[in-house]
């Protein structure tokens, strides 16, 4: 897993850095790493660091009142650097009615005084994490509805050469899969146990085909949390319980260009 | 009884007499709501280390405090350090300071104003007027101290880096105001070394910097003499996240430092030791606090009579202002910050201050109201006039606690000294980063025991509530950017030109020539009305800049 990258800025004339400082130590110590500015940086320096620096996130820290001018500022900058991706966060003193303000300007979250460094770490790791914890990085399965186990298994075995991991039958689900291993993949082969099978309605509706696509994950509660905030919808917000005790979450295919995708945390290895 | 002890029990007697006849006590006497009598103070009688390790009041080695009768004479000075906005307004906030019986005024300039920038310059952009006041020109010095009578009120400054330009401001005001500047009183911070260290508002490298402060300590000791040339601060120091004995090590360290350098510029310690001041940090841990303060001067007082061989003793005495821990401050629940204020306040009293500013409770989330302004101030004066604790010198004295804990702040104090000796000094210890690793080190350390909660804040991490911290803040109007800017623009477009290309031309003359006493030179471009900037950028052209 990529480490998560951090600029820790003091924008405008400010010289209190014991915050931005504990801040950038805390970080390293949550497994980031962290370039720290020091003193007096303009808004378009800030910008600049933050692309040159390949930074995830960037945090400002102002405790001179100038927070309402400089953090915008260094929004746009990164807007005007094609870089508008970078997140930008901020600290400091800054009353409760200025917060509004900010995030109206595009910072994405203001921590004040008495924040616990555990809690923006966590923040940071779900505000870049799913780029950084590779979401994509491999498909687990592929999933084919068919009508028949019995009938399908034979192609892919002996037609196309695979090994037969195994069968089990999915009560929460209403079908009975067989896994076949291609690579670091497999095939999900899907046979309906009964009409309440959403297998069968899709066989009925579609005819037998690929159903969905299986993404492995890491954290699988996080990762739902993360996608719903970008605007996916999920068909389950709660992960179920899948083959090999897996949990799985489904995406609506209405937020996916009409692909029926799945995440997949493999628990307890493979 | 003692021989020796008594005949010193005599010696401090007629050093009280002496002082009574200029500064008389408060009262005739002093007793409890029991009617029992308070004496001036409590000392052993027999007690052949006493004279030593503590002394009288007003002698060395002044662990007990530098005055014979401390608050039975006279209270400490109250004074709240204030301004935001633009002079105008600031003079207002005074004023009405004056009139609820603040003693002192104390003057917080605006970053912009602090680093040599002008208002109009690209790097005060969204700073202008924000944490102080906005000062370009000789021209809003007269606006911030209009009908303040400089004669009468004395003026402490917080300013470092151009801190020689604002105290020729402030003379350049006295005078007309026909008050002579051998009578303005006051202090200027003066204070390179602890914002390299903690406070970032340095502009120039530390070499130039410390010519800057010796040119000021000789023309004041020759002009000046009743302004404080420096306030040795370690307050930022402990802010930015040291302990009680990093601070008072790393501020007597500084101290050392100024003195040095004064000395290797040939002047005479006694010549200028007098006026040093220092400011310290009042924070949380009640006996400690009160400790370390008895220690810094205790501390001081040796290394100046013993390693520089200061005379006079004016030049042993630490005497130092305190100012209540802004960082102890928390936003959630606000108005607990009035009752830690107060023990801080506390503190500061039983351990001797001589003058002090309390925190409002709004400062975690921004400048104070008015109304919070006028509680902080409020908490001075009751300690002072209803507590009983200014009744008797160092009430503590004596404390098997405080004693020892006195002894080993001392002690570790001392070990820092020697550290930051064989390191080459302050000056040395700050270019390689030592005291910034070592605050550092320990502001990440409270942080996660705080985080773990092996140590309390009420209301942050323990006794927590749901609440909506949103209560009436003092805001900084948006458009005094602007109207600063078009002020300093009039100001350019109406002064004598001439003069002030030509007092720039001979301040940048003087900067070459390292035996020049820059004061005269900045004064007189003070008067001609060239602004903070422009004298800041003459020195940075000859100076070069820090860490740039």
């Amino acid at each position: 897993m990529a480490k998560i990258r951090v600029l820790i800025a003091k924008p405008g004339l400010d010289g209190h850095d014991r915050g931005a400082l504990v801040i950038a130590q805390g970080l390293r110590d949550h497994g980031m790493e962290v370039v720290y500015t020091g003193l007096r940086q303009s808004p378009a320096q800030i910008a600049k660091a933050a692309i040159q620096e390949d930074v995830d996130v960037v945090g400002l820290s102002s405790l001179s009142g100038a927070h309402r001018t400089l953090f915008p500022k260094v929004v746009e900058e990164l807007k005007l650097f094609n870089a508008s991706d970078i997140p930008v966060i901020g600290g400091g003193v800054i009353p409760a009615e200025d917060i509004a303000f900010l995030e109206k300007q595009g910072i994405k979250k203001i921590f004040t005084s008495g924040s616990s460094i555990d809690e923006l770490a966590a923040y940071i790791i779900d505000l870049v994490g799913p780029m950084k914890e590779e979401l994509t990085k491999k498909i687990s399965h592929i999933g084919i509805a068919v009508k028949s186990l019995e009938h399908s298994i034979p192609f892919y075995t002996k037609i196309l050469g695979l090994n037969l991991e195994g069968l089990e039958e999915i009560e929460s689900e209403n079908v009975k899969v067989a896994f076949l291993k291609i690579g670091e993949s497999r095939f999900e082969l899907l046979e309906p146990t009964s009409v309440d099978s959403p297998i069968y309605k899709f066989i009925e509706k579609r005819g037998e085909g690929i159903h969905h696509i299986a993404i492995d994950v890491e954290d699988i509660e996080s990762r739902i949390r993360s996608l719903s905030k970008n605007g996916i919808q999920f068909i389950n917000t709660e992960p179920k319980l899948g083959a090999h005790h897996s949990k799985i979450a489904f995406m609506h295919p209405k937020s996916t260009q009409g692909v029926l995708f799945e995440l997949c945390e493999e628990v307890g290895g493979k | 009884m003692n021989i020796n002890q008594s005949d010193l029990d005599k010696k401090w007697k007629e050093s009280v007499d002496a002082i009574l006849k200029r500064f008389p006590e408060r009262k005739e006497s002093f007793h409890t709501s029991s009617e029992i009598d308070v004496d001036r103070l409590y000392y052993p009688e027999n007690d052949k280390d006493y004279q030593d390790k503590l002394g009288f009041p007003g002698e060395f080695p002044y662990t007990r405090g530098i005055q014979p009768t401390m608050y039975r004479s006279k209270y400490w000075t109250m004074r709240q350090y204030a301004g935001f906005g633009s002079a105008k307004e600031t003079n207002k906030r005074f004023r009405y300071l004056l009139e609820q019986g603040q003693t002192g005024l104390s003057v917080a300039f605006d970053l912009p104003t602090q680093i040599g920038y002008d208002s109009d310059d690209m790097m005060a952009e969204g700073e202008v007027g924000r944490v102080g006041v906005a000062i370009d020109t000789l021209h809003d010095m007269e606006a911030l101290l209009e009908q303040i009578p400089l004669d009468k009120v004395s003026t402490s400054m917080t300013i470092n880096a151009p801190a020689s330009i604002l105290l020729a401001m402030y003379i350049a005001v006295g005078e007309k105001q026909g008050v002579p500047k051998e009578k303005l009183t006051g202090t200027i911070q003066n204070d390179i070394l602890k914002e390299y260290i903690a406070r970032g508002t340095y502009i120039f490298p530390p070499k130039p910097s410390m010519r800057l402060i010796t040119n000021i300590f000789e023309y004041c000791g020759e002009h000046v003499p009743r302004f404080n040339t420096i306030s040795i601060s370690g307050y930022h120091i402990r802010e930015a996240g040291s302990t009680a004995v990093q601070e008072v090590a790393f501020t007597i360290a500084n101290g050392m430092a100024y003195v040095d350098a004064a000395i290797e510029a040939g002047l005479d310690v006694d010549a200028f030791a007098p006026r040093l001041a220092f400011f310290f940090n009042a924070h949380n841990n009640f006996f400690e606090e009160i400790a370390k303060f008895r220690a810094a001067r205790r501390v001081w007082a040796k290394i100046m009579r013993d390693h520089y061989q200061a005379k006079n003793p004016k030049s042993w005495k630490l005497r130092f202002h305190t100012q209540t821990g802004g960082s102890t401050l928390t936003a959630q629940q606000p108005d607990n910050n009035i009752v830690r204020v107060t023990m801080q306040a506390l503190a500061a009293v039983l351990g001797g201050t001589q003058s002090l500013h309390t925190n409002s409770r709004d400062e975690a989330l921004a400048l104070p109201t008015e109304e919070s302004a006028r509680i902080a101030l409020r908490t001075q004066q009751i300690i002072a006039n209803e507590s009983g604790v200014a009744d008797t010198v160092d009430p503590l004295g004596g404390s098997y606690f405080i004693e020892a804990m006195t002894d080993k702040v001392e002690e570790e104090v001392e070990a820092y000294l020697e550290q930051i000796k064989e390191l080459g000094g302050a000056v040395s210890a700050i270019e390689e980063g030592y005291m910034q690793r070592e605050i550092h080190r320990t502001a990440y350390e409270t942080q996660l025991r705080i985080e773990k909660e092996e140590e309390i804040i009420v209301g942050l991490n323990k006794y927590k509530i749901d609440e909506e911290v949103n209560p009436e803040l003092l805001k900084v109007d948006e458009a005094l950017e602007r109207h600063q800017k078009a002020s300093l623009q009039e100001i350019k477009d109406n002064r004598d030109h001439d003069m002030v290309v030509s007092t720039l031309k001979q301040l940048e003359w003087a900067a070459k020539k390292p035996d020049e006493n820059l004061m005269p030179y900045i004064l007189n471009a003070v008067k001609a009305y060239a602004s903070v900037g422009e004298i800041c950028n003459i020195l940075r052209n000859e100076f070069g800049e820090y860490g740039i």
